[in-house]
């Protein structure tokens, strides 16, 4: 049964159809064009080259070539997505049913194989958008463990460059001191073709420095909360900060680099899947629930059986291991790490995406995430003025949706995965 | 001995910045319950308003057609910079928190932090990224007492300061729109009911808080005459820790412990490496707050950033 | 042995003793009323007993064993569980996760469960909901399981907050003022929730209320409080005609 057959009135309902497998074929489709004929079709538009960022950049670096570069974003994304996807919807659908079937980790593996793939191919074409793309990863990471705690949990935290910052270092110190030169540990010989392996267990290390270093903030919240918790937390990251700088150990406020190139896109891509998994996994269970019981009136929690205490410390040790392993992974994309990334710039950018993307809601912190790290980048023409658009859009965000664009939604894999049935009922 | 002195002078000097700017987060807080995380870019912002009101008397003065005393030229650059800064206070408030009254207060914090940011943003846009000199309009005299070191102008900040202060205090207690700052702290709904306007009052607290981080920025100007836009993120949240410190709106509280941090801050300088001091200064503040919660003079209400 | 003994508790906020000298023994499936002007204390026992305050003097005794200074979940997980005079409901929560919520303290599946999504915790999950919609089914309130509480109505608030009370299988069950804000046809509904669920599940219930109506017709037995005391102990006629009590209210019948 064909789409033709069905196309009801309103063309873009037929859109409504699309299973999420059309979608990401259509995307895989035209990013294997761009790679194919990207440069060619960018030269004949009258462009320099590639667009690097969906050609925001051009168009704002040179108005005059507006709309070539919108023609090029028309004709290698949008054009390539929508027929692809509209047209191969009842092939995609009958797929997604039969895969549907499948035990349901086999369903997602396929489809996080295919998005993969669209991102690797996307990236291949400059180190910039590697980088963009790694960093992005990064960013959904940190927003959404800092959801955890001050969506889902209801605190307004601002210890999370702190936690990134122990993650940041735990991770480089390890990975320096045993691969890459002799001044943490001595010389200890480890095989360099391990390095890659141990890379995980440097991450995971930093991850549980940055819980430890969460305790802090743990357990001054059983006693207070709202503003005072902010304040402690406050403290907390700016002593983390300081700590770092005093730390000849890890060369102070010169920084480190050196970190070996480990931190690849199958890497980053990997990790921002697990923490987005096991982040949504708590988050709809039921001791995942118990954070917004807390939030919204802890004493009814109490009585409702609900060890507050216990609440506390996973949500904010398990948020705090995820920004750590964020950190780590920071670190080794960049390479380099100093402890004034790690301040207030950095609380405000996050607390931002937080914000944006929309509270308790892991769609939101994705969401959220995703904007600001490439309206950032795209905007990096404007310089400074970045730096007064992106607030800008933030307080239009807060006057008139105060929670955020897509507040207390989670990830329901069965949903995202399920064919699209069509009026008629039939698949 | 005498070292211990020089740094308690240096300590009131310094804590006086700390204590103006806190009273400004307090009295806000004390009212809406919410902290204004601009108002340390209100301190930055009035400190740049000082050096060009400033500069301009001092055109006018040596062009001969007013010509004034450097004193006067002052005096009136604190208050001209006070009132022009009350305004920017004002309209930060009327644009960025009058939306977000009945908003969660989580979202009405992230506004003000956003308009921090363009407040920082817009003077690099505007000035450059060079630093700017204040002018100097006091002649350094120095005095020695008993072996120590104090100059007029370390005495005179610290005057200000406190004459600000009490100013503050006096107009809370003995006016009547004073009066009706303290009644919409203590109980926000009940005060429209009486006919008091509760815009204008909120107008007002965030006017005197401005004005206060004003008077801050142009005498740290004196002070430390180099200014630079981001001047207003260090002392900011540091003066918003003090604010915290001293206890949810009280005045009292917020100059203690602004004076508090001050001395903390020296202090530490003083007998630790210097590179430690903000380590130091926060860990002991991380440990009153963890026993002593609500800060000296608040009352131990727990407040909430409700969602 | 009595579920549930409370032997001489007393309470002081700073200077003022807000409950004094407080007993109380209650058996399986008994009901008993808790009545008392506005400020007599009779909220304060149930924070008391349920371990948000830890009892001055005196001791609280749950099948033998005393559980003074317990932390509340702990209290509520040994089969203690309460409604609120003010509704605390968690305004973002659906009606369904209030009641699952509630089985917090029999979850085994820990944290290896939520963060890994183990079938162990898909299945218990699936039973904690099971259980979940079969309270909804019996407080009538099915059909609103995925609506966000804040919405309702507040005759369905107030059936979310016992369906959540009775998801923690308690053995006790504290009412405070269940009938409060209810019109009349409201309230023949929750009266008859409170017989089917003394009934069905038997349970031990204490009750406050206000409307002498309510209280007369459900409990056996009766505590007046007045200024933190209890001045009259008895059945609802006793209670009825004892002067003390007369005397507490000044004389005034609240409105039924």
């Amino acid at each position: 049964m064909s789409v033709k057959a069905t196309i009801p009135r309103n063309r873009w309902a037929a859109f409504s159809l699309v299973p999420l497998l059309g979608w990401l074929c259509g995307a895989l489709i035209a990013a294997i064009l761009e790679r194919l004929a990207g440069t060619p079709l960018a030269l004949a538009l009258g462009l320099p080259k590639i667009p690097a960022l969906f050609g925001i950049d051009i168009m704002l670096k040179k108005p005059l070539l507006v709309p070539n570069a919108m023609l090029y974003s028309l004709l290698i994304y949008a054009l390539p997505v929508a027929v692809v996807a509209g047209a191969s919807a009842s092939l995609t659908n009958r797929l997604a049913a039969r895969l549907f079937g499948f035990p349901i980790g086999i369903t997602v593996a396929i489809h996080l194989a295919l998005f993969y793939a669209i991102l690797h191919l996307w990236a291949g074409v400059s180190d910039y958008r590697t980088i963009v793309l790694k960093l992005t990863l990064i960013a959904v990471m940190l927003t959404l463990s800092l959801n955890v705690i001050n969506g889902y949990m209801g605190e307004f935290s601002c210890s999370h460059p702190g936690f990134m910052a122990l993650g940041a270092y735990c991770a480089s110190v390890f990975t320096v001191g045993l691969f890459v030169d002799d001044r943490f540990f001595g010389a200890v010989f480890i095989p360099p073709v391990l390095g890659p392996f141990l890379f995980p267990i440097a991450l995971i290390l930093g991850g549980f420095l940055a819980s430890f270093g969460a305790l802090f903030v743990a357990i001054p919240s059983f006693r207070t909360r709202g503003d005072y918790l902010a304040i402690i937390s406050l403290a907390f990251l700016f002593i983390v900060k300081s700590l770092i700088e005093n730390l000849e150990f890890v060369r102070g406020p010169r920084g480190l680099s050196g970190q070996p190139d480990w931190a690849d896109l199958p890497t980053v891509f990997l990790w921002a899947v697990l923490c987005v998994w096991s982040i949504n996994n708590f988050v709809r269970s039921t001791i995942g629930k118990a954070l917004n019981a807390v939030r919204d009136n802890e004493m009814a929690a109490g009585a409702m059986t609900v060890d507050t205490r216990r609440t506390k410390i996973v949500a904010f040790l398990f948020a705090a291991f995820w920004a750590g392993i964020a950190g780590g992974l920071f670190a080794h994309v960049l390479r380099y790490v100093n402890p004034s990334t790690f301040g207030i710039q950095n609380l405000a950018e996050v607390l931002a995406m937080v914000y944006f993307g929309g509270l308790n809601s892991v769609y939101g912190s994705i969401v959220g995430a995703v904007s600001i790290s490439l309206l950032g980048e795209a905007l990096r023409p404007l310089e400074i003025f970045k730096w007064i658009i992106i607030p800008l859009l933030l307080i239009l965000v807060m006057i008139f949706r105060p929670m955020g664009l897509i507040a207390f939604k989670d990830l329901d894999v069965r949903t995202l995965l399920r064919p699209k049935r069509d009026p008629g009922g039939e698949m | 001995m005498g070292i211990f002195l020089q740094n308690l002078v240096n300590a009131l000097q310094w804590g006086s910045f700390y204590a103006l700017i806190a009273l400004g987060y307090s009295m806000v807080y004390s009212i809406l319950m919410l902290f204004n995380f601009a108002h340390g870019d209100i301190f930055m912002v009035g400190a740049y308003i000082g050096f060009g009101v400033s500069i301009g008397l001092l055109a006018l003065s040596s062009s001969g057609v007013f010509a004034m005393p450097n004193w006067l030229i002052l005096v009136l650059t604190l208050l001209f910079s006070m009132f022009l800064t009350s305004f920017v206070g004002m309209i930060v408030e009327r644009v960025g928190y009058r939306p977000l009254r009945n908003a969660p207060r989580a979202s009405a914090a992230i506004t003000g932090l956003m308009i921090g940011i363009i407040l920082e943003t817009g003077n690099l846009a505007l000035l450059g990224a060079r630093r700017i000199s204040f002018p100097s309009l006091v002649e350094t005299t120095t005095y020695e007492v008993g072996g120590v070191f104090v100059t007029n102008k370390k005495i005179m900040i610290v005057l200000v300061s406190l004459l600000l202060t009490l100013a503050l205090h006096q107009f809370v207690r003995r006016t009547k729109w004073g009066m009706a700052m303290r009644a919409m702290a203590f109980d926000f709904s009940a005060v429209p009911l009486m006919g008091v306007p509760v815009n204008t009052v909120i107008a007002l607290t965030f006017a005197i808080g401005s004005a206060l981080a004003a008077a801050a920025g142009i005498l740290f100007g004196i002070a430390y005459p180099v200014l630079d836009p981001y001047m207003g993120i260090l002392f900011g949240w540091k003066a918003f820790v003090a604010a915290i410190l001293g206890g949810r709106g009280s005045i009292l509280g917020a100059t203690l412990a602004g004076f508090l941090l001050g001395f903390t801050e020296i202090f530490v300088a003083m007998i630790f490496p210097s590179t430690l001091r903000d380590l130091i200064a926060y860990s002991i503040i991380l440990l009153i707050l963890t026993f002593r919660p609500h800060g000296f003079f608040g009352e131990p209400y727990s407040a909430r950033l409700r969602l | 042995m009595p579920l549930l003994t409370v032997h001489k508790m007393s309470h002081d906020f700073g200077g003022l003793r807000a409950v004094r000298n407080y007993d109380l023994e209650i058996e399986f499936g008994q009901i008993r009323g808790l009545i008392g002007p506005n400020g007599a204390g009779k909220t304060t026992i149930f924070n008391l007993l349920t371990g948000i305050y830890t009892p001055t003097e005196g001791e609280i005794l749950l099948d033998g064993r005393k559980i003074n200074g317990f932390p509340t979940h702990r209290i509520a997980s040994m089969g203690i569980s309460r409604t609120f005079q003010n509704l605390l409901l968690w305004r973002h929560m659906t009606v369904l996760e209030h009641v699952k919520m509630a089985r917090y303290s029999r979850i085994r599946y820990g944290l290896i469960g939520a963060f890994f999504g183990t079938p162990k915790r898909h299945k218990e999950e699936a039973e904690i909901e099971g259980k979940a919609y079969q309270l909804l089914e019996m407080m009538g309130i099915r059909h609103l399981s995925d609506q966000v509480v804040l919405n309702l109505p507040y005759g369905a608030q107030r059936r979310v907050e016992m369906a959540r009370a009775l998801a923690a299988e308690p053995r006790i069950l504290l009412l405070d003022e269940p009938t409060a804000g209810m019109n009349p046809e409201e309230l023949v509904q929750i009266m008859e929730i409170i017989r089917r669920v003394h009934g069905e599940l038997g349970l031990a219930i204490l009750l406050i209320e206000h409307r002498l109506k309510v209280v007369m017709e459900l409990c056996r037995r009766i505590q007046t409080m007045n200024f933190g005391e209890v001045i009259a102990e008895g059945t609802p006629d006793e209670i009825q005609n004892d002067p003390k009590v007369i005397d507490a209210y000044l004389g005034k019948e609240s409105v039924i």
